[in-house]
């Protein structure tokens, strides 16, 4: 039980430094969203049910402060988890590119299906895909930027933590 | 063959009971649960939004005493001038007052202020919002109008113990009722796309046939008071440009938005003493 919090609280983490890089870029009225981000770490390395915990708890975090209906991020975030960790053992886990190519694909995935459940509220939502399209290039171009990094982050909390990540995933790093 | 596919399957199965259990959660269940993730935010927001305020007291603290003293003069003018403002307002209220009895109209809703420091701003395409750093602590309820200098700031859509969640009045589920300064027919005002790098905007509904804008000369949009929540008179906007709508009937017009409204860092909150009225 202690991976799924282990990896919550660097997807916390991450859930905040991305608020707060709303929250500076809020002038500029553009936004990131890096929602791929978060699931897969959890798909690759973890059992799948302590993975889909993690990633819909995460999901939460996003549905607390968002008009949309409770529990759309985290039902978004499940069926990528449930995709990528579906697919994981056709692919090779071990290099960093193919993680971020999948959190890149995921990202788009989750940003167009909430852009598809926030649509009910717009007044004219073909007008909204500009802007859309802007916040979903320069996320995809930041996720691209950041993801090695932070999947390092994310391996390093389970080593400080001594939290051990299964042993035929641990084996393949 | 059929046991392999149902194995293939089986972890969208777990995920669509997952998703039909979460669907069917009783409505207190999820109200708990928001609620904890709401408060295990909060102190997070506050948290950084009082670095954030060190941080500028440091900075300014760098600032020399010539600076300061020139801070303190302009300060005192502006004092001064809200002095004569106040004095003025005094006077109005008196002769509101008298007209009100002379007249028999209702008086307008009465608002208790709190101003509250912007925690964090959430603008995205689909939303417009902010968190602010008071809560129920402080009395705040939902629906409260939001100001700032410029105008409306938006309405309280969300109450925590120490945090509230603001509409912002660009976002683009926000209705208002509005009307041109010096007109008293009521316009619809909604919050539109925000398009990036670029001032926000919004839209106003149903405006006269004889509105034309002049050059030079904005045409201002304040709200009506009709609604009973925002009171009357607040700055909202100004119109940019004025086309006719669809059925002839009306004209449909863009809404220019206050600039600070992006880097808004203080908002006041007018919480109404009779709050029977308030609804979103």
């Amino acid at each position: 039980m202690r991976r799924p919090l282990v990896l919550f609280a660097t997807l916390f983490l991450l859930w905040v430094l991305v608020a707060q890089a709303n929250h500076e870029l809020s002038g500029f009225r553009v936004t990131l969203f890096l929602g791929g981000l978060f699931t897969v770490f959890a798909a690759i390395w973890l059992p799948r049910t302590e993975g889909l915990l993690t990633v819909f708890a995460s999901g939460l975090l996003f549905d607390v402060g968002t008009p949309v209906w409770f529990g759309c991020h985290a039902l978004l975030f499940s069926l990528a988890h449930t995709v990528i960790h579906h697919f994981r053992k056709r692919m090779p886990r071990d290099e960093a590119w193919v993680s971020v190519v999948v959190a890149l694909l995921a990202n788009l995935g989750i940003f167009l299906g909430v852009s598809f459940s926030a649509f009910h509220d717009l007044p004219a939502p073909t007008n909204v895909w500009p802007r859309l399209l802007t916040d979903l290039l320069l996320s995809q171009i930041v996720l691209a930027l950041i993801a090695p990094w932070f999947f390092a982050l994310q391996l390093k909390a389970f080593e400080i933590t001594r939290v051990v990540l299964p042993a035929e995933e641990h084996s393949v790093r | 063959m059929l046991s392999s596919r149902f194995f293939q399957s089986r972890p969208f199965l777990v995920l669509g009971i997952v998703a039909a259990v979460w669907l069917i959660l009783p409505v207190f269940v999820k109200r708990f649960i928001r609620v904890s993730f709401f408060e295990l935010q909060a102190p997070v927001d506050s948290s950084i939004s009082y670095v954030r305020d060190l941080q500028d007291y440091w900075a300014l603290r760098t600032r020399t005493k010539n600076d300061l003293i020139s801070a303190g003069r302009d300060l005192a003018r502006l004092n001064a001038s809200y002095e004569v403002t106040l004095q003025q307002n005094v006077s109005l209220r008196r002769d509101l007052e008298k007209l009100e009895s002379i007249l028999k109209v209702p008086p307008f809703p009465e608002h208790r202020s709190e101003v509250a420091r912007v925690a964090r701003r959430d603008f995205t395409g689909w939303w417009q919002r902010m968190t602010i750093r008071k809560g129920r602590n402080y009395g705040l309820l939902v629906g409260s109008p939001v100001i700032f200098t410029g105008g409306v700031v938006g309405r309280v859509v969300k109450v925590g113990l120490y945090t509230s969640d603001v509409e912002l009045i660009s976002s683009p589920g926000f209705r208002l009722s509005v009307v041109i300064d010096g007109d008293g027919r009521p316009i619809t005002y909604q919050g539109s796309e925000n398009p990036s790098l670029a001032p926000a905007r919004g839209i106003a509904e149903y405006v006269p046939l004889d509105i034309t804008l002049k050059a030079g000369t904005p045409t201002r949009l304040v709200t009506s008071g009709l609604s009973g929540i925002f009171p009357a008179g607040l700055a909202v906007g100004e119109l940019g440009r004025l086309d006719g709508s669809n059925d002839g009937l009306f004209k449909t017009g863009e809404v220019k938005l206050d600039p600070r409204l992006s880097e808004v860092t203080e908002v006041t909150v007018l919480i109404p003493v009779k709050p029977e009225n308030l609804s979103l």
